[in-house]
């Protein structure tokens, strides 16, 4: 209970528990929704879900501040690439927040005159934008990476090896196969970069759920 | 701004923000009721008090096990009077925070055929509990300081020589209250945490008092009280030595 405890203190933790509660729930009704008898089991899902989001949404008032931060703080990074992407990354998440904020004003009613649909394409775009940068930034890493790698092997006649570097150097990188195999490697040795790529990247790529389904993070409330 | 990002980092930082806007509305929303202001205004107001308040319901929901894992740690307290009142306040928060999760349920949709009246007053119970006994574990130690103040004071030879003056037992009661009273003001001056905690205390006293309907006040009474112990509560966040310690 101590680790569920500590971790839920972080507001982070308690955020993505949310969200993995609405994801969950929107792919369940997704599957219920058709079933004969499963009426009121989707109806429920669809307001837990509905719950979470509401939650979530007055839950990210402020997070603008932290994307600004990050911002500043990625502006400081040596390499120009990821200097770039990170911190138009965190623009554009700051950007994002505050349509999600603006959204969420409507949704409690304070400014029941503002256009939802289009404040919400600007935060899908901008959630979208934020995103792509991160990809692109990880791209860059495993580009980088892959030419470490196929640099170690041309100088490696006269040095001892070390067992990962001989692991690497194994592979030759002239065949589609071998250049995967190369690149689960160094995946395999760096799991944040893994980590990071793959959850962008189910939300852009889940198969079989509409562009609008995707969406519903960014629905209002009534 | 670095400050925002720490301090907002911590879940619970982010939920007494929200309580402060909750109450503040509650607040606002009386004033502008006495004032005359129109149906629509309070009506708004009214909505995103609500808003506000199942958002930190959500917020709250693993409370429960927070406030658990405290009362097995004050546990293990020294002193016979701080582990009672800490762990039955922790334990009773705990309850608090039990009941506060079925009311989300219901709210949200889950469980409609929760009894929203019983659970809140239910809830509204357990919290009242708690705060009698963080108000009596406040009262021991200030209890303790004065009692060392006052050990102090008269090995240095203190004011006994007045008391022994006055012939008049009412003037002896009174001179004692006066001795007593500026005891008690010394040490919270000296003592800001216990002082902050009295207060904040003090101030959520009403809330449940009013809710449960055993002290009624008015709404915006209930609302200062509740904007009050928030920003105690925030700034105990902000400084982590204002808060009272175990």
């Amino acid at each position: 209970m101590e680790a569920f405890v500590d971790f839920t203190n972080r507001s982070q933790g308690r955020d993505q528990l949310f969200r993995a509660t609405q994801y969950t729930c929107m792919l369940l009704s997704y599957l219920l929704e058709h079933k004969a008898d499963k009426e009121k089991l989707v109806m429920k899902l669809k307001q837990l879900e509905s719950s979470m989001s509401s939650g979530r949404k007055m839950f990210r008032l402020g997070n603008t501040v932290h994307a600004l931060v990050a911002a500043r703080r990625t502006t400081q990074l040596p390499d120009v690439v990821p200097r770039f992407c990170l911190t138009t990354s965190n623009l554009t998440r700051a950007l994002y927040f505050i349509c999600d904020a603006v959204l969420w004003l409507r949704s409690v009613g304070l400014q029941p005159d503002i256009d939802k649909e289009k404040w919400r394409n600007w935060a899908t775009k901008c959630y979208y934008s934020s995103l792509l940068m991160n990809l692109a930034r990880d791209w860059y890493e495993i580009s980088w990476r892959l030419e470490q790698a196929v640099q170690k092997k041309k100088t490696k006649e006269n040095s001892s090896w070390d067992k990962e570097d001989q692991e690497l150097n194994c592979l030759k990188c002239d065949s589609l196969p071998s250049f995967l195999l190369l690149l689960f490697q160094i995946l395999k040795r760096h799991p944040p970069l893994l980590l990071d790529m793959a959850r962008p990247t189910n939300v852009i790529t889940e198969p079989g759920i509409t562009f609008k389904e995707i969406c519903e993070p960014f629905r209002t409330h009534r | 701004m670095e400050t925002w990002v720490r301090f907002s980092a911590q879940s619970q930082a982010k939920e007494r923000v929200f309580r402060a806007a909750q109450y503040a509305c509650a607040l606002v929303g009386d004033a502008l009721r006495r004032n005359g202001a129109g149906s629509g205004v309070l009506d708004g107001l009214r909505q995103l008090e609500a808003h506000l308040s199942l958002g930190r319901k959500l917020l709250r929901l693993g409370n429960s096990a927070e406030a658990l894992e405290a009362a097995k740690r004050a546990i293990h307290l020294s002193d016979m009077v701080l582990r009672f009142c800490i762990t039955l306040g922790h334990l009773n928060r705990a309850m608090y925070f039990a009941c506060d999760n079925v009311l989300w349920a219901g709210k949200a949709g889950l469980v409609p055929t929760v009894d929203q009246e019983k659970w809140s007053q239910r809830s509204f119970r357990y919290y009242l509990f708690a705060l009698i006994v963080n108000l009596s574990r406040d009262a021991y130690e200030i209890r303790i300081l004065m009692e060392r103040e006052a050990g102090g004071k008269r090995a240095k030879g203190g004011e006994n020589g007045r008391l022994l003056q006055a012939d008049n037992g009412l003037q002896q009661l009174g001179l004692r209250l006066q001795v007593q009273l500026r005891l008690l003001l010394h040490v919270l001056r000296s003592n800001p945490p216990l002082l902050l905690d009295v207060v904040k205390n003090t101030c959520d006293l009403f809330i449940p008092l009013d809710k449960l309907g055993l002290y009624k006040t008015s709404p915006g009474f209930v609302g200062l009280c509740g904007l009050t112990s928030s920003i105690l509560s925030i700034l105990t966040i902000l400084h982590p030595w204002l808060k009272l310690k175990p």
